[in-house]
């Protein structure tokens, strides 16, 4: 009757521990994310001491990280309204990007992988957008064209969108941003 | 009239069968929760050491995948990777990269990037996922990056090799550990300059420094 007992710690024990461990990194961990505004990052994916969580995500595939002086990758799943981003509907991408020798601006499926679109355009560079009279950037996401910096949009679904600040003085402190440092993610109308 | 009647003392074999009830109820559920108290015990063990043996278990990170890239001395294309190996995941399609596989039990590895006009990064990558070292372009000299990567026990001989007062003409990068990948990646800023690229990152040297 005590193997009973035994039994039932070692099962809860092995199952729980396996799999919550696999649970925490299987996608982007929780642990050492930074939120800033509708961006996230995870400042210490690329220096020297991150996290046990974030380097066992990296082990599990095929993953090769901007280094903490090289760049900084920031995600967004959402909107400024705190919104998950709608292929059926349309963004407004704008304002300002903290200073960095370059930047890309892209879109992704929610796996993080490229989107099959009938235009080929899925990103942009700063050397690639047209700027308003100030300088500032503005590019509008959305399934039908737009004049401007137009990203095309599948016809529906979920997506993130992908801001990489290369050489970036800021990366190796990212914790620290403000959101009005980065590009404001404004929702203009669903269909 | 029975014995109890007359004394006022209920047996315990004649108390109220509720009350025994309810005192094995009691004791088996504070024996349930001192059970799984210990399984959540051991499933916080558990967690913790499953997360920390994955980078050394693991078999299909970058290092381990391209293994065998870039062993020719100069660093090879991964965007798009050679046939048959995978895609880099969350790549992004403004940037290539170029990797070179390193085993520093044959000796400290000599890295060395020529710049040109498109920003180049070169990182240290561990195995089992991690960057040990991130150095961008800005850090030339002279068009010229270069480092030379190597374990704790070679960087303490070539100190010990060193000559008293004077100053090594070397940048010395250590790695944790003995295998990984040195990445070279270049920014491609507009469509057009991908040829330059792939130029700048696949003509990254990488060879025993001695």
């Amino acid at each position: 009757m005590r193997a009973l007992p035994l039994a039932y710690v070692i099962a809860l024990g092995a199952g729980l521990g396996l799999a919550s461990a696999h649970y925490a990194v299987a996608e982007r961990p929780w642990f050492g994310r930074a939120q800033i505004g509708a961006w996230t990052t995870w400042p210490k994916s690329g220096a020297r001491d991150i996290d046990p969580y974030m380097r066992a995500y990296l082990a599990r595939g095929v993953h090769l990280p901007l280094g903490a002086g090289e760049g900084l990758e920031l995600v967004a799943e959402q909107d400024e309204g705190g919104r998950g981003l709608d292929a059926r509907c349309r963004y407004r991408v704008s304002g300002a990007t903290p200073p960095a020798r370059g930047w890309s601006l892209g879109i992704t499926d929610p796996a993080a992988r490229p989107l099959a679109l009938a235009v080929e355009r899925t990103s942009f560079t700063d050397a690639e957008i047209v700027r308003g009279e100030r300088g500032e950037m503005r590019i509008v996401l959305a399934t039908t064209p737009e004049a401007g910096n137009w990203l095309p949009l599948p016809a529906g679904g979920r997506f993130q969108i992908r801001l990489r600040l290369y050489d970036a003085p800021i990366s190796s402190h990212a914790g620290e941003l403000r959101p009005d440092a980065l590009p404001r993610i404004a929702r203009i109308d669903c269909r | 009239m029975s014995v109890a009647d007359e004394t006022g003392v209920t047996p315990a074999a004649n108390r109220p069968r509720p009350r025994r009830w309810l005192a094995r109820l009691g004791s088996g559920l504070l024996r349930f929760a001192l059970l799984t108290l210990a399984g959540l015990l051991l499933a916080g063990i558990v967690h913790i050491v499953t997360v920390l043996r994955v980078p050394l278990l693991a078999t299909r990170d970058a290092a381990a995948v391209y293994a065998a890239l870039g062993m020719n001395g100069h660093a090879e294309l991964v965007t798009p990777p050679p046939a048959g190996l995978p895609a880099m995941l969350d790549a992004d399609p403004n940037s290539v990269a170029a990797v070179c596989s390193y085993d520093l039990a044959a000796g400290p590895l000599r890295v060395v990037a020529r710049t040109g006009s498109l920003p180049l990064g070169l990182t240290v990558h561990r195995r089992g996922g991690g960057i040990a070292y991130a150095i961008t372009d800005r850090a030339a000299i002279r068009g010229v990056l270069e480092f030379v990567l190597m374990t704790q026990e070679q960087l303490d001989e070539r100190l010990a090799n060193d000559e008293e007062g004077e100053t090594a003409r070397e940048l010395r990068v250590v790695s944790p550990s003995p295998h990984g990948l040195v990445v070279a990646r270049v920014v491609v800023r507009r469509a057009f300059d991908r040829g330059e690229a792939e130029a700048l990152a696949t003509g990254v040297a990488c060879g025993l420094a001695d």
